[in-house]
C-alpha cells in the first residue's frame, strides 16, 4: 500500500472530524485526497503535528481528533508520545504513516527500519495497532469506533507514488476555517 | 541573594495573567522563573513537556481552539525553537506569549550560557518578537501589554532576567 491510497482511506473513515496532519507528502496527498475545512496542514515545523493535536484534542474533549503523523516527523518529536501517554487525551487517534523513509526529501532512509514505532507507543500508555494492508486499516478502524485513546496506529507503506500537489490555501486561511469548524 | 523578580512577585505574576485571560501554561521548566512554575503547579494549570517545541505546538493547538497560552522556557531553548516560531506562531499568526527565562544575563553565568545569553536581545529582534523585561515594579504593566498583543493576534515575549547565582 502506498501512502497515497492509505492516507485516502484513512481520512474516508474518518469524516469531518479534525485531522491534524504532518508537514511534506502527507499533508499534500491529503490535500488532494479530500481538502476539507477540518484539515489542519502543518506545512513547517517538522514534527510538531502530534503536538497540536495534543491541543486541540485537550481542549475539545468529545471530538476526536486524528493525528496524520510520519515516521520521519514522530522521530524528530518521540518526546511527544511521553506526553500524551502522560496526559492520556481519550479523543487523540494517532495514525504514523510509517514508509521507513524521509519520502519528501528524497528517499533517504529513517531509523524505523530498526526501531518499532508501535512498541514505543505502547509503552508510552497508548492502545496500538498495526498493519500494511487496507482490509487491516478498515478493520481497525471499526475496532476503534468505540475504544477510548489514545490510541496510536502503525501503517507500514512503501515508498513512492506520485505526490500530492502543492497545498494552495494561505497557511492563515487553514487556520481560520479549521478553528471555526471545532 | 539578588533576585530582582522575587519570589512574590514571581507568583503574583502567574495569578495576574490567569486574571486577564492566560488559560494555558506549558512548557520546560526554568529555575529562573521556578516560583510561577510552582505557583502553577499549586493550581494544577501547568503542562511540563520534553522540548520547548513540544509545548509551542501544544499551545498552536490550544489557539486554534481558541484560548489563550504562555509557553515558557529558558533562553536556550527559546533559541533551540527558533524555527518553530517563524515557521508555526508566525506563519499561522498564532498569539501566544512566551515566558523566557534570560540566562547568561551576567557576565559570570555558568559558560554554557555565554554566548546564546549576550544575543538574545537581538535574536528576538532579528525574527520580529516583541519583547518586555520584567521587574517586581514594572510587572502589572508587563502583563496587560502581553494580553493586548494577544487580544491583537500579536505572539511576543516577556523576559525574566536570570540576576542570582546559586
Amino acid at each position: 500500500m502506498i501512502r497515497k491510497d492509505a492516507i485516502k482511506i484513512a481520512s474516508d473513515m474518518i469524516y469531518n472530524s479534525p485531522i491534524i496532519s504532518a508537514n511534506g507528502y502527507i499533508s499534500r496527498d491529503l490535500f488532494e485526497a479530500d481538502d476539507k475545512d477540518t484539515n489542519f496542514y502543518m506545512i513547517g515545523s517538522m514534527g510538531l503535528s502530534s503536538s497540536i493535536a495534543l491541543g486541540v484534542a485537550l481542549k475539545n474533549p468529545r471530538k476526536r481528533v486524528y493525528v496524520f503523523d510520519g515516521d520521519g516527523n514522530i522521530l524528530m518529536n518521540l518526546g511527544s508520545f511521553t506526553t500524551i501517554g502522560k496526559l492520556k487525551p481519550k479523543n487523540l487517534i494517532h495514525l504514523v504513516f510509517d514508509n521507513q523513509s524521509h519520502d519528501s526529501t528524497g528517499g533517504q532512509p529513517s531509523n524505523t527500519k530498526n526501531i518499532d514505532l508501535y512498541k514505543i507507543a505502547k509503552s508510552s500508555n497508548y492502545t496500538a495497532f498495526k498493519t500494511n494492508s487496507k482490509i487491516g486499516l478498515e478493520k481497525i478502524f471499526r475496532k476503534i469506533k468505540n475504544m477510548n485513546g489514545p490510541i496510536m496506529i502503525l501503517i507500514k507503506i512503501t515508498k513512492g507514488g506520485k505526490p500530492g500537489k502543492r497545498i494552495t490555501h494561505l497557511p492563515v486561511t487553514i487556520k481560520k476555517r479549521f478553528s471555526q469548524n471545532l | 541573594m539578588l533576585l530582582k523578580l522575587r519570589e512574590l512577585s514571581q507568583r503574583k505574576m502567574f495569578d495576574l495573567l490567569s486574571q486577564i485571560g492566560i488559560e494555558n501554561f506549558i512548557g520546560v521548566p526554568d529555575s529562573t522563573m521556578k516560583y510561577f512554575i510552582s505557583q502553577g503547579l499549586k493550581k494544577k494549570k501547568i503542562i511540563v513537556t520534553t522540548r520547548e517545541d513540544e509545548a509551542i505546538g501544544i499551545a498552536a493547538g490550544m489557539s486554534l481552539s481558541k484560548q489563550n497560552s504562555l509557553v515558557f522556557m529558558q533562553n536556550a531553548g527559546f533559541a533551540n525553537s527558533i524555527s518553530t516560531v517563524t515557521s508555526l506562531i508566525q506563519l499561522y499568526e498564532f498569539p501566544i506569549v512566551f515566558l523566557i527565562g534570560w540566562r547568561g544575563y551576567l557576565k559570570d553565568d555558568a559558560p554554557e550560557h555565554y554566548k546564546i545569553g549576550r544575543i538574545q536581545p537581538k535574536l528576538l529582534k532579528a525574527i520580529g518578537i516583541d519583547s518586555k523585561i520584567i521587574t517586581d515594579s514594572n510587572l502589572k504593566e508587563c502583563c496587560k501589554w502581553a494580553m493586548n498583543k494577544i487580544n491583537n493576534s500579536i505572539p511576543c515575549a516577556l523576559i525574566i532576567k536570570r540576576e542570582f547565582h546559586d
